[in-house]
């Protein structure tokens, strides 16, 4: 006897970032899920953003990673709620991960929920995790090349923003062809260039930010 | 990519499949359907399989699977170019007005249950 499904694989995962964004939704939380490779400087330039929106928008965080709490500890440092995930070898967050932990927080007192993912631009394209937004962060010491070479993530993502631009002098990083496979892929994403070491650009993605989430703000 | 978690998916996925049509007979054969275009690989799947279905409901069964194409729609020259790789331009006049559509979709097609 043939059992016909022709239904999609992960379909549970999809079920459960659905209901991670309806529970989102109702806390009144905008989510971002923040993916790029490791060592592009994710939790870095959360740290900038959150001190740019100090007083506009009160910043959470669930920090994604294989082993350890290095990434939690900036972030309590730094006086944001943090709840940190181990994956235990996982490559990526998943909803039900992220469902977990979401419990751990308390959403009433926060208006902007970051997801830092594991450090990974393959395998986090796959999982929805119930974010409003998907931001790729990627640093100039990767390469100009990376949008053609990784398409799925930059496909499926609202923004690029390019980190370590203070670095450009000492790189063949040519910011204009990433822009340009990124709009390929991915038409409508905003692309931003910041060094957060210096605090360029740094200001622009927070009222990028600000805005996106707008009507949720107080 | 992420093959180990979508072979746990699909064990589950298989189970619930068999709960729902009432059938508590052995699985001889899971077909899926991996778009060229999902970043999955079939080899690694089937790797995943074997190392994962023992001791499930799934043991032992066949694994059938089917790699379907995308096709990009060129809305400047009209060509539709079967694809095998997410492509930015078309592979025809290199413009990037383009449409892909399919090859991304990973499904469980069908299970096949010993009577």
């Amino acid at each position: 006897m043939k059992i016909v499904a022709a239904k999609k694989i992960l379909k549970m995962n999809d079920q459960l970032a659905a209901e991670n964004h309806a529970a989102l939704e109702a806390a009144g939380v905008f989510a971002l899920n923040v993916v790029g490779s490791p060592g592009a400087g994710k939790t870095t330039l959360l740290e900038a953003l959150f001190a740019q929106l100090k007083g506009r928008l009160r910043p959470g965080v669930i920090e994604g990673d294989i082993a350890g709490s290095i990434d939690a500890e900036r972030m309590e440092t730094i006086g944001v709620p943090v709840v940190q995930i181990n994956t235990d070898g996982a490559c990526h967050l998943d909803a039900h991960m992220v469902a977990a932990a979401g419990k751990e927080l308390d959403l009433r007192e926060i208006d902007l929920l970051a997801i830092e993912n594991v450090g990974n631009l393959v395998c986090t394209s796959g999982f929805d995790l119930g974010e409003h937004l998907r931001i790729v962060v990627l640093s100039t010491s990767e390469g100009d090349d990376k949008a053609v070479k990784y398409p799925a993530i930059f496909q499926g993502s609202q923004a690029l923003v390019i980190t370590k631009i203070d670095l450009l002098p000492y790189l063949n990083f040519d910011a204009q062809r990433i822009t340009a496979d990124v709009k390929r892929l991915a038409p409508e994403a905003a692309v931003f260039q910041v060094s957060a070491v210096r605090g360029d650009g740094i200001a622009e993605v927070a009222d990028w930010l600000a805005e996106k989430c707008g009507r949720r703000a107080r | 990519m992420h093959e180990l978690a979508i072979v746990e998916a699909l064990i589950d996925q298989v189970g619930q499949e068999l709960d729902r049509a009432g059938q508590p007979g052995r699985v001889l054969r899971v077909e899926l359907s991996i778009g060229r275009l999902s970043g999955v690989l079939g080899e690694s799947v089937r790797f995943a399989f074997g190392l994962l279905t023992p001791g499930t409901r799934v043991e032992g069964a066949e694994l059938v699977i089917r790699e379907p194409k995308a096709v990009c729609n060129c809305r400047a020259c009209h060509a539709q170019s079967e694809i095998d790789d997410l492509v930015v331009e078309c592979p025809r006049c290199a413009s990037t007005d383009i449409i892909i559509e399919g090859g991304r979709d990973l499904l469980l097609q069908s299970i096949e249950i010993e009577e």
